[in-house]
């Protein structure tokens, strides 16, 4: 079943044109990655698909809503994990769940969430006393909070040392396991070749190349996903 | 309705975290009445000092959580993207914007509060003459000047900033206004000046409705007037 169909999706920025005709599908219940450089317009393409942004061109349906004209039911189904988004400093891990399962009719039990993803011992701490890893911890609850079947995670893992980002990885394997979709933007080849059941890289605002890891790899004729990529997008090795 | 509970009671706890606004909110005017009252002559006219002191620190409330705490939480959380992220849940912005605005007021009902228990309780404070006159007062003094306030928090792009802005307006308004210092013993002409800001309406009509005397028509709808305009510019200019 397709959960997510984009065909010809543009939006511009002033002058700027950040996506260029990018079309993608994703199926229910894998792991799609939408990898690619920094500035390829990875993350307007995610903010068009919830409703964040209004596309100038192309049509988009996420569970068979418009992102725009049904903006709120799509949300009432949709995590959304921001690459740019923070919480007020002196909110507690709690409250903070709490608050945003308030916003649901059908939200996840949040306390079971804060358990699952290891936040319980840190349920009073202040989000500014969070390290890194912790704050991306918290930001996978709230986007799993409203017990969604889609979940767009951006750039979950920048900023992350290693074996934080080990960890996450786990976690997103546990959300498939769920049954949910989820849709992992990153532009760490190494982190789509791992996690992604399909990936599309985009490039200067299009899809460069679209599939399998294994079979990018392949078209690529190298020997990993990073490796595919800079065959694939004609791109030199800095 | 669940929703708007939860931001209302956590945005009240947040405000209240912040050492900055709970001190100019709740602690620095009761100190002000404190030290006030310690040579307080009755006015010119003969009003006892409390009676007109308490009413006019409440409109200092007011004006601190509505025009200086309200607009800096707002572009604090746009700065720091946390409306964005608040945007990517169903949650309704009516509701959240609604909430924000009731956590804040509610900081100045508790402010208010404050100054009434220590007037009562030490400074024989006598009951207001009008109650239902003072309640409304409040309420429009605190809906016009936060409707400035929420048409700054949706202009102003930083945090700081809007705590800049914030503070100059309302430094100047409650000197010259007469929340600070009482209208009888201003000279002419700084009575005139102060009667042109936004905040001399409300310390007129809750002084009203405290003593019992009549409030022109004509102050309670400019607080309205400067509700709906200041308010409705707001909320079209919003920006996440
Ligand atoms: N709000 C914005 N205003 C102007 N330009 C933007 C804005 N957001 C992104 N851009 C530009 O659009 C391009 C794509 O950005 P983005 O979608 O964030 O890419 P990615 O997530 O792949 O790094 C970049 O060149 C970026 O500078
Ligand atoms: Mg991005």
């Amino acid at each position: 079943m397709t959960v997510i169909e984009i065909d010809g999706l543009r939006k511009s920025y002033k002058t700027h044109e950040a996506v260029r005709g990018v079309s993608l599908k994703v199926e229910k219940g894998e792991i799609f990655g939408i990898a690619g450089p920094n500035g390829a317009g990875k993350t307007t393409v995610v903010e068009c698909a919830t409703g964040l942004r209004r596309p100038d061109g192309g049509t988009l349906r996420v569970l068979g809503l418009d992102p725009r004209s049904d903006r709120r039911a799509l949300l009432q189904r949709v995590g959304v994990q921001l690459q740019e988004a923070a919480l007020p400093d002196a909110i507690k891990v709690e409250e903070a769940l709490r608050m945003y399962a308030s916003f649901y009719d059908k939200p996840a039990d949040w306390r079971e969430l804060m358990d699952e993803w290891g936040l319980a011992d840190r349920r009073r701490a202040g989000f500014a006393s969070l390290s890194g890893g912790w704050k991306q911890r918290l930001f996978i609850a709230l986007a799993l909070v409203g017990d969604p079947e889609v979940v767009f995670l951006d750039e979950l893992t920048t900023g992350l040392d290693p074996s934080a980002r080990r960890t996450t990885w786990g976690l997103i394997r546990a959300m498939r396991e769920r049954g949910v979709t989820v849709v992992l933007v990153t532009h760490f080849m190494d982190e789509a070749e791992a996690l992604c059941d399909r990936i599309a890289i985009i490039d200067e605002g299009r899809v460069a190349a679209e599939g399998t890891p294994s079979r990018l790899i392949i078209e690529g004729r190298s020997d990993s996903l990073e490796n595919a990529y800079f065959a694939l997008t004609g791109k030199e090795m800095a | 309705m669940r929703g708007l509970r939860q931001v209302t009671a956590v945005e009240l706890k947040l405000i209240m975290r912040d050492p900055m606004s709970a001190f100019f909110a709740l602690a620095f005017p009761a100190l002000m009445l404190a030290v006030k009252m310690r040579s307080g002559r009755p006015l010119p006219g003969g009003l006892p000092a409390i009676d007109a002191t308490v009413p006019m620190l409440s409109v200092f409330v007011i004006g601190l959580a509505g025009l200086v705490v309200l607009p800096a939480t707002l572009a604090q959380y746009r700065e720091r993207r946390v409306l964005k992220r608040l945007r990517a849940t169903p949650a309704s912005s009516t509701m959240l914007f609604g909430s924000q605005w009731i956590a804040h007021m509610l900081l100045a009902v508790l402010g208010t509060a404050l100054l009434i228990v220590i007037g009562l309780a030490f400074f024989g404070l006598a009951a207001p003459a009008n109650p239902g006159g003072v309640v409304l007062a409040w309420v429009l003094g605190a809906l016009s000047l936060s409707s400035i306030g929420l048409l700054l928090g949706a202009l102003v792009p930083s945090g700081r900033g809007a705590t800049v802005i914030g503070l100059s307006l309302f430094f100047p308004m409650v000197f010259l206004s007469g929340a600070m210092i009482p209208r009888e013993t201003m000279s002419g002409s700084m009575r005139a000046i102060g009667d042109l800001t936004p905040m001399a309406p409300a310390v007129q009509a809750i002084r009203d409705g405290w003593a019992g005397d009549a409030t022109s028509p004509l102050t309670l709808g400019v607080m309205v007037a400067i509700s709906v305009i200041a308010g409705g510019v707001a909320v079209k200019a919003f920006r996440w």
